[in-house]
């Protein structure tokens, strides 16, 4: 026979469901997930439904206004640049270049650098000290600077744009993981598990990761964020992607010459890089809001 | 406090060297020979050879290598720049102040605009303001920066006409560099169009400013807000509310100083990307800084000049957020508690 | 007339699962110079009602109240600007945690004298040390001998006493009429605990100062307050001199609290159960109807759905329908919500 529920008892939901009902609780976050996984597709299945290749030229429609002004037509629905190629095209393949990099990029550095911090931030030491010191110092050169060296020493190129956004991210990843997990062993249930007989290993699994795994995770969004501007930075100053490729930053550097005369070429690549980035930053604040009435 | 600061000046000192070590190491792997790339020298006669096999030490082994490049370096000797044939500590001397001044009139900026508008977010109660707020402070978040200066320069500088898009001064002026700080120099200038240039070195200045100033101005709106609202709700502020002191004199007195601590601290996590903003501002609007002679460097495989550009503005970094961090205990005094504890 | 009345005072809370009446009718008088003390378990919604007297309320907070005169004035109708000067100036406040009470960035000192009253007749340039001078009274006052020592120091360099002691300076310096004290020794030894009270006594006597002293504690309230009220849940449920209420509770939550005191006499057989009432304080979102303490007492019957009406006898109140002074409460009950 069922249980007939005669008292309205509460039902106390498990935690990662109620991180997901305070996440969608707010509209912009929501609405910035959707973009997030909008963007995603794009970047997995872009090339495929875009109307013309990246390089495809028309001579024939040089600097065509986009769809929505007088002088566009819906072929080209965001206009083209000065050498007759589909901007709509090019978004779409740079896509994949852009976000898709950007995404690699963050996943190795947090691979990388969750190892590291965390064996950092369970041991004590002089060896501690030592790594923290390198990671200082490379936390101190930007990713700017990490790409010119790196381009001056393996030549320009969206394969060395990884390496050296990589290197200048994955510092970052270490000392977070470092910072949490330090300041999670300071805490007295630490002490009790100790006493309780876990070894190290068991209280890095059992005890630690599980109030660690939030600031990585945001920390994961922030990086995602820094890697897409980074990425488009340098292939705006043309240090990583070259001059034909679709990616956004070298579409806006392409746009430049002709601003005066055709802003949508510098206009729309741009807004892309926006709307990407906003994304994943409404994103990154919903889980952040999300999550910190579990840490107060 | 002795102790600590010695303790930061170890760190200092460590953290140069490892910094030291990974650009010897980056030099010798340039696609170019060693020599050029040591000195910028690119045919070296017979006897030049001599004398920077001896100076950096190119028959030993690394290590000695290594020690041989420190003290080429610390003594002040970085090279001559490929493209210019100018000894770079030179160009480098030259270029350092108009950064510095960019830099420091963005970064006043943002915390002067910036404070006020985010102690006012967290005050207000209305839904509107909050939104608004928070919608303006996560779109200059994430706007790429190329792409600001870009529309700025075009709006206001080429359509509108009303600022100029490049350069520090009109090249009609001519003002004697005496401390490479434009503002000073056309002030202290003696020639009669002192003020009018003054006024100039102004306007070009707005522009990379602002687009600058972007990003440090969120972060500081966001951070003070969100500070705030964590003070407001402290005991000591109630304590205060119920003595009966006013609601202005309580943010100014009680709440401001403690949210200025995690403020100043954030700040000194910023630096790395604003220094990236720096140079990607300064290579869009012209601005005669290093960033930009670093990214032509790039341009032209001048291969003393990234040398020398890295390092001076690593060690920038590295100095700057030692002094933040030291600023940052210095002004809270609950850091000499942790001091005591861990004397 | 009595220094603070109120009568009937309700405050509803905005919560997730919809409106909450947090305090349901609570009634409390307090006269000049005397000691009241408020007994309730945490969670019974005291703290609330100091908030409520003194003026800050929380901004989901909803305040009806039939009464709420202080002084013969009436709060409801005063401005918010008439209150804060109320507030500081004849009502003053001491918090639970002295230590997070005080600023930590700022030395004590400058707390101190940012809290002295500002003496308008001195000319401003003496202004700044007849106040240092007043504060260094008033640290005398409440017992601190070594005053350069405490003004020069940060919150979190002293004791917990010290500093409640240079709250309750900061408090009383403006002379005020009333001063509620929220817990004030909760997380204190025994021996500053005695310090405490002893001052608290001392202000009461010597200047006539009305105290409101909440606590969970019955027996130190029982040797230092006047008069008692008992609150359990958000509803007052006796309320009356401190010498009958211990010699002769009416209310079986006030018989239950006295009966909680462990017996030190001896007369009672080694590890026998101690009494208590059974279950727990209800949270809030399932708070019972009428009488909160119905489904825990033990005298409760099935009338007590309705909520009993504050019945006056002497100079006792009490709200039960089965008090142990087998008197029937007379007034009608009050329909359910």
């Amino acid at each position: 026979m069922t249980q007939i529920k005669i008292y309205q008892g509460g039902e106390i939901p498990s935690l990662t469901r109620k991180i997901w009902h305070t996440f969608a609780d707010n509209p912009f976050a929501l609405a910035g997930l959707w973009a997030v996984v909008a963007l995603l597709l794009l970047a997995v299945f872009g090339p495929l439904i875009a109307p013309y290749s990246a390089e495809y030229q028309d001579p024939r429609a040089l600097l065509l206004a986009p769809s929505w002004d007088a002088a566009g037509t819906v072929e080209h629905f965001l206009g083209t640049d000065d050498l007759g190629r589909d901007i709509f095209s090019r978004l779409l393949h740079g896509a994949h270049l852009t976000f898709g990099v950007a995404l690699a990029i963050v996943l190795t550095s947090l691979v990388i650098g969750f190892i590291i911090g965390s064996i950092s931030g369970m041991m004590k030491g002089l060896k501690a000290s030592i790594l923290s010191h390198l990671l200082d110092a490379l936390l101190s050169i930007p990713s700017l600077l990490m790409a010119i060296l790196v381009v001056a020493v393996m030549g320009p190129g969206l394969d060395n744009v990884f390496w050296a956004v990589g290197i200048a991210l994955t510092p970052q990843f270490v000392r977070a993981t470092h910072q949490a997990i330090h300041e999670e062993l300071q805490k007295e249930y630490v002490k009790a598990a100790k006493l309780d007989g876990a070894n190290m290993i068991q209280i890095f699994w059992y005890v630690v990761m599980p109030n660690v795994w939030d600031t990585i995770i945001i920390q994961t969004t922030l990086g995602i964020s820094a890697a897409i501007l980074d990425i488009a930075a340098l292939g705006f100053l043309n240090l990583g992607a070259q001059a034909p490729s679709p990616e956004w930053g070298a579409m806006v550097s392409q746009g430049v010459d002709n601003i005066l005369t055709a802003p949508w070429t510098v206009t729309i690549p741009g807004g892309a890089i926006l709307c990407s980035v906003l994304a994943i930053n409404l994103v990154g604040d919903g889980l952040r809001s999300a999550l910190s009435p579990i840490n107060n | 406090m002795t102790r600590y600061l010695i303790r930061r000046l170890n760190l200092f000192l460590a953290t140069s060297l490892v910094l030291f070590a990974v650009l010897f190491i980056v030099t010798n792997q340039f696609p170019v020979e060693q020599g050029f790339a040591l000195t910028g020298i690119l045919s070296p006669s017979a006897q030049q050879i001599a004398q920077i096999n001896a100076d950096f030490n190119l028959n030993s082994d690394s290590f000695d290598q290594f020690i041989a490049y420190l003290h080429q370096r610390l003594s002040g000797d970085l090279g001559i720049s490929a493209t210019s044939q100018r000894p770079v500590a030179e160009e480098l001397a030259s270029v350092l102040p108009a950064s510095f001044e960019l830099a420091s009139v963005a970064a006043t900026l943002a915390i002067a605009l910036g404070l006020p508008l985010g102690v006012l977010a967290s005050l207000s109660r209305h839904k509107i303001t909050q939104h608004t707020i928070m919608a303006i402070t996560l779109t200059g978040y994430s706007i790429p920066v190329f792409w600001l200066g870009l529309t700025l320069s075009l709006w206001f500088g080429v359509q509108l006409g009303w600022l100029p898009i490049s350069g520090r001064l009109n090249l009609l002026y001519e003002i004697e560099p005496i401390t490479g700080l434009i503002l000073i120099d056309t002030l202290m200038s003696h020639s009669p169009y002192s003020v009018s240039a003054f006024i100039d070195a102004i306007l070009h200045l707005i522009l990379p400013a602002i687009t600058l100033a972007v990003l440090p101005f969120t972060v500081v709106v966001r951070i003070t807000r969100s500070t705030m609202i964590t003070i407001m709700d402290q005991t000591y502020i109630k304590a205060a509310e119920a003595r009966g002191l006013h609601t202005y004199r309580i943010v100014l007195r009680h709440a401001l100083p403690n949210a200025l601590i995690p403020v100043i601290k954030s700040l000194g996590l910023m630096l790395g990307a604003f220094v990236s903003y720096a140079m990607i501002v300064e290579v869009i609007f012209s601005w005669p800084g290093v960033g930009n002679w670093l990214v032509s460097g790039i341009y032209q495989r001048d291969y003393t000049v990234i040398q020398g550009g890295v390092l001076a503005v690593a060690l920038s970094i590295i100095f700057l957020s030692i002094m933040i961090e030291v600023l940052h205990t210095a002004i809270n005094p609950l850091s000499r508690k942790e001091l005591y504890d861990s004397n | 007339m009595p220094l603070l009345d109120i009568r009937h005072l309700t405050i509803e809370l905005d919560t997730p699962h919809g409106r909450v009446k947090a305090l349901e009718r609570v009634s409390l008088t307090i006269n000049a110079a005397e000691i009241h003390g408020l007994v309730g378990e945490s969670g019974s919604g005291r703290s609330l009602l100091a908030r409520a007297i003194l003026g800050i309320p929380g901004h989901n907070w909803k305040i009806t109240a039939d009464r709420m005169m202080w002084d013969g004035h009436n709060l409801l109708e005063m401005s918010s600007k008439q209150r804060r000067n109320l507030m500081g100036s004849e009502i003053s406040m001491i918090f639970q945690d002295p230590s997070s009470s005080l600023d930590p960035v700022i030395r004590l000192g400058i707390q101190l004298i940012e809290a002295m009253p500002a003496h308008k007749k001195t000319p401003f340039w003496r202004r700044t040390k007849k106040r240092k001078k007043t504060a260094e009274k008033w640290l005398h006052k409440v017992g601190i001998k070594n005053t350069e020592k405490v003004m020069s120091s940060y919150a979190w360099e002293l004791s917990e006493g010290e500093c409640q002691k240079v709250m309750i300076a900061m408090a009383v310096a403006n002379q005020p009429r009333l001063l509620i004290a929220d817990e004030p020794t909760n997380s204190m030894e025994v021996q500053t605990q005695a310090q405490i009270f002893r001052l608290l006594s001392k202000l009461n006597q010597l200047q006539g100062l009305s105290i409101l002293l909440i606590s969970h504690e019955l027996e130190t309230l029982s040797r230092w307050c006047d008069q008692l009220s008992v609150m359990y849940c958000g509803q007052i449920m006796e309320s009356g001199p401190t010498l009958e209420i211990i010699a002769q509770p009416y209310h079986p939550y006030t018989k239950a609290l006295l009966g909680n005191i462990p017996n030190y006499t001896g007369s009672v057989a080694h590890k026998s159960i101690m009494p208590t009432l059974p279950g727990s304080a209800p949270a809030l979102q399932h708070l019972p109807i009428g009488c909160r303490l119905g489904p825990r007492c033990p005298e409760a019957q099935k009338q007590c759905v309705n909520k009993p009406n504050l019945c006056h006898k002497k100079n006792r109140y009490f709200a039960c329908h089965f008090p142990y002074n087998k008197e029937q409460c007379n007034d009608d009950p009050t329909p359910t919500r």
